[in-house]
C-alpha cells in the first residue's frame, strides 16, 4: 500500500503540468512551483514545500476552509478567509521579489 | 425596487398577489418579505443569522468562490488572475450595495460573504496588474537592453 502510493506520487511528479507562461517566456510565474510544493507535502515532507512554494499550506488552508464554511456557515468565517487571503498575497509577493534578487527565476 | 410600493402587510386583502411578485424566488416562504425601510418584525433580525423571510444576497458566493479562485488563477499569465479578481469585486460590491439598501432583506452573513468575496477580488486584481506591469517591463527590458537582461535574471558570474 504504502509502496504503491510512493510510486503513484512519483509517477505523478513526471505528469505535472506544465507552466504555460513559463513555456512561453522562459521565467517563473508567481505560482511556479506550486505543484511540487503539493507534491512534496502527500509525501509528507513539510519543509521541503515550505521551500518549493511557501504558500501552500496556507492556500490549501484556505481551500478547505472555504468549503466548511459554505457548507456550515460559521460565524467568522468571512473574516477569517479574508485575513488569510491577505497573508496568501503578502506571502507570494515576498516570495516573488525574494526569487527575483536571488536570480531563482531561471531554474 | 417594485416591492416598496407594497407596503402594508395586513391592509392587503389578497395575499396571491404579493406571493408571487418578489424577484428572487424565497427559499423558504415563512411570513412573507417584511417591507423594508420599517422597523423590522420583532422576531427575525438578530436572534438566528438564517432569519426567517430573510434571503441571501443572490452573488454573495459567486463572489466570495472567484475571489478566492484568483489567487491561483493569477499564475496563468495573469490575466485570469485579473478576470476573475474584477468580477469578484463587482459581484461582491453590487451586494455589498443593495444589503445597504435594505438591511433587513438579507441575511447578515451572506453580507459578510459578499464583503469578503469584494476584499478578496480586490487583493487578486491588485497582485494580477503587479504581475501583469512586471512582465510588460521585463519585455520591454529584454528587447531594448538584453545584456543587462541576461545580468539581470542569470546572476553576474
Amino acid at each position: 500500500m504504502d509502496r504503491q502510493l510512493h510510486n503513484f506520487l512519483d509517477w505523478l511528479g513526471h505528469h505535472l503540468f506544465a507552466c504555460p507562461f513559463k513555456t512561453h517566456f522562459g521565467f517563473d510565474c508567481p505560482g511556479c512551483g506550486f505543484q511540487r510544493s503539493v507534491l512534496s507535502l502527500l509525501k509528507g515532507d513539510l519543509l521541503e514545500s515550505f521551500k518549493l512554494y511557501p504558500a501552500t499550506i496556507p492556500l490549501l488552508f484556505i481551500f478547505i476552509y472555504t468549503i466548511v464554511h459554505l457548507r456550515m456557515d460559521l460565524k467568522i468565517g468571512a473574516q477569517v478567509i479574508k485575513i488569510a487571503f491577505a497573508g496568501v498575497a503578502v506571502i507570494i509577493l515576498i516570495n516573488y521579489i525574494y526569487k527575483i534578487y536571488n536570480h531563482q527565476l531561471i531554474s | 425596487m417594485s416591492e416598496e410600493q407594497e407596503n402594508p402587510q395586513e391592509n392587503r386583502p389578497i395575499d396571491l398577489n404579493k406571493n408571487e411578485t418578489p424577484p428572487f424566488g424565497p427559499l423558504n416562504s415563512g411570513p412573507s418579505v417584511p417591507p423594508p425601510f420599517q422597523q423590522p418584525p420583532p422576531f427575525g433580525q438578530f436572534p438566528g443569522g438564517m432569519g426567517m423571510g430573510q434571503q441571501n444576497l443572490p452573488n454573495a458566493t459567486a463572489a466570495l468562490v472567484l475571489g478566492i479562485i484568483a489567487i491561483p488563477a493569477c499564475c496563468f499569465y495573469g490575466v485570469f488572475g485579473l478576470i476573475f479578481g474584477v468580477i469578484a469585486w463587482i459581484l461582491g460590491a453590487g451586494d455589498v450595495k443593495k444589503y445597504n439598501l435594505n438591511p433587513s432583506l438579507y441575511t447578515e452573513s451572506s453580507y459578510k460573504n459578499a464583503k469578503a468575496g469584494k476584499i478578496c477580488g480586490m487583493i487578486a486584481t491588485i497582485l494580477s496588474v503587479l504581475f501583469i506591469v512586471f512582465v510588460v517591463l521585463i519585455i520591454a527590458g529584454a528587447i531594448t537592453n538584453p545584456e543587462a537582461y541576461d545580468k539581470f535574471f542569470k546572476g553576474f558570474n
